[in-house]
């Protein structure tokens, strides 16, 4: 460094750490610049933008009353499909998980076929086998084949994040509460899972956000939640910007909640703290 | 020695050893034909090497380790793969860690209190009583709401041995409790294994403190390769060996 001028030094501490300023103005013209290449991208389409035209299909005015519109509509049966799989693809996860680790061989064997068989085949195959398939044998309607689809392929996912958490409990633990007489049940519950669960929460987060975005893909067997409902939408008024848009950020800001929800649980559950 | 509350010393074997060998998956062999007897009421040091097998030797007597031949009975109930009789051994014989492995996400009395609750099936009141008789017993009464990880080593230690004797067992097994601790918080755990040994309790102790050899055991075990090189009482054991490579190790240790 002793032979770099002034000057270079300089610009050096510039470029390793610019003003606050410096970074707003950057994001402000990354903004201008994809607004600008839509904008013009429309224009050449001749585009005919309709915004005015979108929030009746997100509240409606009904006798001086506010009622849901068709996309809020849509949003409350995301969240029931999304809210029921969540926590049957967390209990089916941490049931996989638990065979995983067990010491009867039918159970590993079990897991793991059951892993691989969800893990290497496309979601929508397997809504599709679910609802065409099992749904007439087993009579399972439709909203039902949905939720099923979605926890058994997420639920493959998180039994990967539960069993990684288990195992990374030091042995230490595990083998103080044998030498102390407890239950594998009781080891597992009072020992190794409070354990776990603070060091899984932030891939668990994400498993739970990347099972709200994959809920989209429920409206191929025609369940109304938001994309359904967008589709639908836009099938009759052609407004396919404006609706995209809308329906992107919705999901945008759900998904955004929910990780922040989950970081203020994990200030308040000392994530970062745990050993 | 006087305060003999856990029962006097007797002439039968409360431990039988016999004959017990293990060899680790990697090929090393940590137990050959590994036979001894313990009485209640005794303790034994055990020392030797590093990778002689004296701790694989006390992990097999609870059955934290399998071993692959031989048998272990533990005042009479042999250690198997019936389910039973090994949830009675692991009752009955508490472990003392090197690594102290407390439940770090609850506080001292939580740990203590734990397994009383579910595994002897006390009450709250109950065990808490219990709980903190042993923290009086251990010195350290007022961290009794502290977590684990507020606490120096030597505090954790002796917490983790009150906690082994909170399910009262009949053998204690100290698994080099005092080697990751620093050098002043040693004493205060070897005080509270000299109480234990005073009150009468059996106790299997692997360490490197040969001052606590000396001055507390019955018995000292000197191992190496998996089997004893030569065993006898602290006396004999330190000031007449017989063995040339016990000469040869107690030079290296107490020069």
């Amino acid at each position: 460094m002793n032979s770099l001028s002034q000057k270079a030094r300089i610009k050096i501490r510039f470029f390793q750490n610019p003003s606050p300023l410096i970074d707003i103005l950057k994001y402000l013209a990354v903004i201008l610049a994809v607004i600008w290449l839509i904008s013009a991208g429309t224009e050449k389409l001749g585009y005919n933008w309709q915004w005015y035209r979108v929030p009746r299909y997100i509240f409606t005015f009904e006798d001086g009353h506010l009622a849901a519109g068709p996309l809020i509509q849509g949003l409350m049966v995301t969240f029931q499909i999304s809210g029921i799989s969540l926590l049957l693809s967390f209990a089916i996860g941490l049931t996989a998980a638990l065979f995983r680790l067990s010491d009867s061989r039918a159970a590993r064997f079990l897991a793991r076929c059951y892993l691989e068989m969800i893990r290497n085949t496309p979601l929508m195959v397997q809504l599709f086998f679910i609802y065409f398939v099992l749904g007439p044998v087993l009579g399972i309607e439709r909203f039902f084949s949905a939720v099923l689809a979605l926890s058994l392929f997420e639920g493959a996912y998180a039994s990967e994040i539960f069993r990684a958490g288990i195992v990374s409990i030091h042995k230490g633990q595990w083998e103080a509460a044998y030498s102390l007489g407890l239950s594998r049940f009781n080891t597992y519950r009072c020992i190794l899972l409070p354990q776990a669960i603070r060091r899984i929460l932030p891939p668990l987060t994400s498993q739970g956000i990347s099972l709200i975005k994959d809920s989209a893909l429920v409206s191929i067997i025609a369940v109304y939640d938001l994309t359904m409902q967008g589709q639908v939408i836009i099938a009759e008024t052609f407004l396919t910007f404006e609706l995209w848009f809308t329906i992107a950020a919705i999901y945008l800001a759900v998904n955004v909640t929910l990780s922040v929800l989950v970081n203020l649980m994990e200030d308040h559950l000392g994530v970062q703290a745990s050993p | 020695m006087q305060d003999k509350q856990f029962g006097a010393k007797s002439s039968f074997g409360f431990i039988t050893v016999d004959r017990i060998s293990k060899t680790f998956p990697n090929g090393v062999v940590a137990l050959s034909e590994f036979t001894t007897h313990i009485l209640r009421g005794e303790v034994v040091v055990v020392i030797g090497p590093s990778g002689s097998g004296k701790s694989t030797f006390l992990r097999c007597l609870n059955g934290l380790e399998d071993i692959d031949s031989g048998s272990i009975v533990v005042d009479g109930i042999v250690l198997d793969d019936n389910k039973k009789n090994r949830l009675e051994i692991r009752k009955e014989v508490g472990m003392v860690f090197q690594q102290f492995n407390l439940f770090p996400h609850m506080t001292v009395r939580d740990n203590i209190n734990l397994a009383q609750r579910l595994v002897r099936k006390k009450t709250r009141a109950e065990a808490t009583e219990m709980t903190m008789d042993l923290l009086r017993k251990v010195n350290i009464t007022e961290k009794a709401d502290a977590f684990p990880a507020q606490l120096s080593g030597g505090q954790q230690q002796r917490v983790a041995i009150a906690r082994a004797l909170a399910m009262m067992p009949k053998v204690m097994l100290f698994d080099e409790a005092t080697s990751a601790l620093d050098p002043e918080m040693i004493g205060e755990v070897l005080e509270v294994m000299k109480t234990l040994a005073g009150e009468g309790m059996t106790m299997v102790v692997v360490t490197h403190e040969m001052g606590f050899a000396r001055e507390v055991s019955d018995r000292v075990i000197f191992m190496e390769a998996g089997k004893i090189v030569e065993s006898g009482t602290a006396e004999h054991f330190f000031n007449h060996p017989r063995e040339e490579r016990t000469r040869a190790f107690l030079s290296q240790i107490l020069t």
